[in-house]
């Protein structure tokens, strides 16, 4: 919080603001300000969240009309409406969002943008949102005899809404939800098994977005006091959406000072309106090409350039601090896979599949390539329904639970490609495991913020343990996709030990890690084992699997063909023959005789 | 009936130009993964190039279609190596790239033309053939005609000729259409070009049966979009019938709903997207972890 000292001159600055500004000007600072609540839930749900949502400037308008046609048709108070104004922004967001839950990215701006126009479209021909000519005896907001017709003082209502809406998006931002946003951003598939709940985040995005867009919306009724198709329809999202663009879409500071910025433009360009579009146009384009992360990303472009120019030192990767020994509770069945089999339409990559781990066991998985083992780990881990057949965890039935639920009854996994979320830090990657609430946790975010802040500190404070134990201490503060390869492995591998898991699913630890690297993970693995976690290990590296593994499965074409100890395993006829092919069994009589007839033929 | 069969008609005209657009969004989108959300104002640029050269040159109706082709194939040559950094990339980027892009060319269009757009006279003269009690426009009958001609002929390049086939192997890899020789750059601008030039065939269709501003471009490239994602993005089947598809919807919307057709609409264009992400002809893709 102590990085957040500079906003106090600032907003000294902005509280004696009017004292400077004619009545013109204040009415410009008026506009920006409602500008940047709203370019504030664009940030978090586009930013942030990941959403691409096209209906921002219809959620302002919802808000806008809704205190409209509250005020001047049903005869409501200011105020009142204003709170019915922001529930209904809030509703039209969850509406809007309830598409994210089946399509992403250019999909979802489609459908997002064609609901704004069916908003515009509503707003221009009813009868009771007054067509086109729009509402305009909207009344002025009363609040204890301070006359709010004033530019002046409405801008202090403005000031004070707008700091709280900043003050609980820093909140959010950096915070765990947050970070579960901004995962669910880079990968939903790696978030989902980190325990996030997908489908409940992106909703909340929505939310966030509809709550902005509504409380801009109540503003702008109160500051105009007249509301009309045109300042909702999609020139102005472009607008907010270059403001977003140019500020920084994943900085929520820099949306605010894009939004500030155009507005301030937008106004000085009044008279030249039309080279002002195509210079807005063609800066948005500038901007994406060159600098991505938009005004608040350019000090990091520079220093990176300047690191690079400087030649930065190579990270280290510290020893592993083995886990106390704490041998396994229960001699039950950790995991319990029945007969799974799954289909792929016409291929059949799992068949009838039976699989038994007791806990505290490292199992083996080896199989030659395409013999469904990753299939099998996606079954585990709940990203693959099965076909037929049950999974259970510590005997009960966890078949078919979506991967967050199996995460957080404590499956963790690592996956064969590396998943790390690339725009976080190593750290937050790890706080991500860390946290294993429940989405509908945050209920904490608008009640008690404080406690959201001490959990945050007591995360850090874990992770700081957990970074250290596995060595990470150097690298902690760095992009996972500036390091070298092996450390990446270790990464992920303490992201998965994060989430105090009883059942660790390793897909390919081994792969690309070097001689040391390889006898560091077997000793990870074991530590992690003797702390009475269960593991289950998919390796091609047969050394590794012989001196790491208590038992072993083989799998060849979805079907188990070979399941004991690693010695006993190695000579079964079957998995030599998977893996070596059926000529290099060893001739019998009958296949002698045979090429010997088909030689004197 | 009669009424049910007059709103047919012009669903499908409509439906031929929503199909047009489709293919252009489509084109692009197969060979470089580029989401062009520009095309509806190339569309624009391309109803007002020629309907400027129709109305100022008093050349035919055809030779001034072929004008507003070139120049917006040379627009979509610009726009393409302005995004060339970003193709196969960020999604979040591309779109707001090219909604850009799509603001400067709508920004040009009202500093060239101005703001107030204007009208097209229908490039054919006589009258509506009555059928049945139903009239049939002669130029509804054009512009089916001419768009159906233009699928055929994009359907013979892509699959007939050496370009086309490289195309369409840049569309299914592009590493590995690197690999076999293919200069995967030269042949995403002519994607492009062919895309550009397919909105400007749109645009110039539909200016006589619209009036012509530097807006239109924002509505029809939305459902010229929404039709490529009903019809399954990327794929060119798709695009047609996903054309003709949000045409009907659209006019029936527009005969029964009157001024609320847009919201009618897009509601409607939201469930059946919300049942079927991928559309008629879109593949079901399966998620690797």
């Amino acid at each position: 919080m102590k990085r957040l000292l500079w906003l106090v001159p600032l907003a000294v600055a902005a509280w004696l603001l009017p004292y400077g500004l004619g009545g013109y000007a204040i009415h410009v600072a008026d506009v920006a300000i409602i500008f940047a609540i709203l370019a504030i839930g664009l940030g978090l749900t586009m930013g942030v969240a990941g959403q691409i949502n096209l209906a921002q400037v219809a959620f302002f308008g919802v808000g806008a009309y809704a205190v409209a046609i509250l005020t001047t048709k049903a005869g409501f108070g200011f105020w009142t409406a204003a709170a019915l104004a922001l529930l209904v922004a809030v509703v039209f967001g969850m509406l809007v969002g309830i598409p994210a839950l089946r399509m992403q990215s250019h999909y979802l701006g489609i459908v997002t943008l064609g609901l704004a126009l069916a908003f515009t479209n509503w707003v221009t021909n009813a009868h009771i949102a007054g067509r086109a000519e729009g509402i305009s005896d909207i009344p002025v907001p009363p609040m204890f005899g301070i006359d709010l017709s004033s530019g002046y003082l409405f801008y202090y209502v403005e000031l004070v809404v707008f700091a709280i809406a900043l003050a609980f998006a820093l909140l959010v931002t950096r915070s765990p939800l947050g970070r579960r946003l901004r995962a669910m951003r880079d990968d939903d598939l790696a978030a989902g098994s980190l325990g996030a709940e997908i489908p409940l985040l992106r909703m909340t995005a929505f939310v966030l977005s509809g709550l902005y867009g509504g409380l801009a919306g109540i503003l702008y009724a109160g500051l105009i006091r007249f509301v009309a198709p045109e300042s909702f329809n999609i020139a102005n999202m472009f607008l907010l959406l270059a403001m977003v663009i140019i500020g920084g879409r994943s900085s929520i500071i820099g949306c605010v000072v894009g939004a500030v910025a155009l507005s301030l433009v937008r106004e000085a360009l009044l008279d030249a309106s039309g080279y002002a579009q195509l210079g807005y146009g063609l800066v948005v384009v500038l901007v994406v090409v060159f600098a991505p992360q938009g005004l608040a990303g350019l000090p990091g472009q520079i220093r990176s350039l300047l690191r690079r120019r400087a030649g930065g030192s190579r990270a280290q990767l510290g020893p592993f601090r083995p886990y106390g020994a704490a041998p396994a509770s229960s001699r039950e069945a950790a995991l319990e896979v029945r007969e799974v089999t799954k289909r792929f339409k016409g291929l059949v990559a799992l068949d009838r599949v039976s699989l038994t781990v007791p806990t505290g066991e490292i199992r083996g998985i080896v199989g030659p390539n395409g013999s469904g083992k990753t299939t099998l780990f996606n079954v585990i881990s709940g990203f693959y329904d099965p076909t037929q057949g049950s999974v259970a965890l510590g005997g009960r039935d966890v078949t078919g639970m979506a991967p967050y639920r199996l995460s957080l009854r404590g499956v963790a996994r690592t996956f064969q490609n590396l998943r790390l979320f690339e725009d976080l830090s190593v750290r937050e990657n790890i706080l991500l495991g860390l946290d294993r609430t429940r989405t509908s946790w945050i209920w904490r975010y608008p009640g008690l913020p404080w406690k959201v802040l001490d959990y945050e500190r007591s995360l850090h404070r874990r992770g700081e343990e957990l970074i250290e134990r596995f060595g990470l201490t150097d690298v902690a503060g760095a992009g996972p996709r500036s390091l070298p390869y092996g450390v990446q492995r270790r990464i992920e591998l303490a992201r998965a030990m994060a989430m105090s898991p009883t059942l660790l699913l390793l897909d390919e630890p081994a792969a690309g890690l070097n001689g040391e690297e390889v006898r560091q993970l077997a000793e990870i693995v074991r530590s992690i084992r003797d702390s009475g976690v269960t593991v289950i290990v998919i390796e091609h590296n047969m050394g590794l699997v012989m001196s790491l593994c208590d038992q072993v499965t083989v799998l060849s074409s979805g079907k188990v063909i070979a399941d004991g100890r690693p010695a006993e395993v190695a000579v079964h006829p079957d998995v030599v023959a998977a893996y070596l092919g059926d000529s290099m069994s060893a001739p019998t009589e009958a296949t002698a005789e045979a090429a010997a007839e088909e030689a004197t033929r | 009936m009669q009424v049910f069969l007059q709103t047919l008609i012009g669903g499908v005209t409509f439906g031929a130009v929503y199909a047009l657009v489709a293919m252009g969004f489509s084109i692009v989108y197969r060979t470089m993964g580029l989401v062009n959300f520009a095309h509806g104002s190339v569309v624009m640029i391309g109803a007002y190039a020629a309907s400027t050269f129709y109305m100022a040159s008093k050349l035919p109706f055809a030779v001034a279609v072929l004008v507003a082709i070139t120049v917006t194939a040379l627009i979509g040559l610009v726009i393409e190596r302005f995004l060339r950094p970003l193709e196969n990339k960020d999604f979040t980027l591309m779109l707001i790239g090219t909604i850009g892009f799509g603001a400067v060319l709508e920004a040009g269009a009202v500093l060239v033309w101005g703001a107030t757009g204007h009208a097209v006279p229908s490039p054919v003269a006589t009258g509506p053939i009555d059928l049945a009690g139903v009239r049939i426009p002669t130029y509804s009958l054009l512009v089916i005609a001419v768009a159906a001609a233009a699928t055929g002929l994009l359907a013979l390049f892509l699959q007939r000729t050496k370009r086309g086939a490289a195309m369409q192997a840049v569309a299914m890899d592009h590493q590995a259409a690197t690999a076999v020789g293919i200069h995967v750059g030269r042949s995403n601008a002519m994607a492009f070009a062919i895309g550009a030039g397919l909105a400007a065939l749109a645009g110039s269709l539909i200016g006589p049966m619209l009036y012509v501003n530097p807006t239109m471009g924002g509505t029809l490239g939305i459902k010229g979009f929404a039709a490529a994602m009903l019809g399954g993005f990327g794929s060119m089947p798709g695009a047609i019938v996903g054309g003709l598809a949000f045409g009907l919807l659209d006019s029936f919307a527009a005969g029964n709903f009157q001024e609320y057709s847009e919201l009618v609409t897009f509601l409607v264009f939201a469930v059946i997207v919300m049942i079927r992400p991928t559309g008629i002809f879109g593949e079901t893709t399966v998620n690797r972890a």
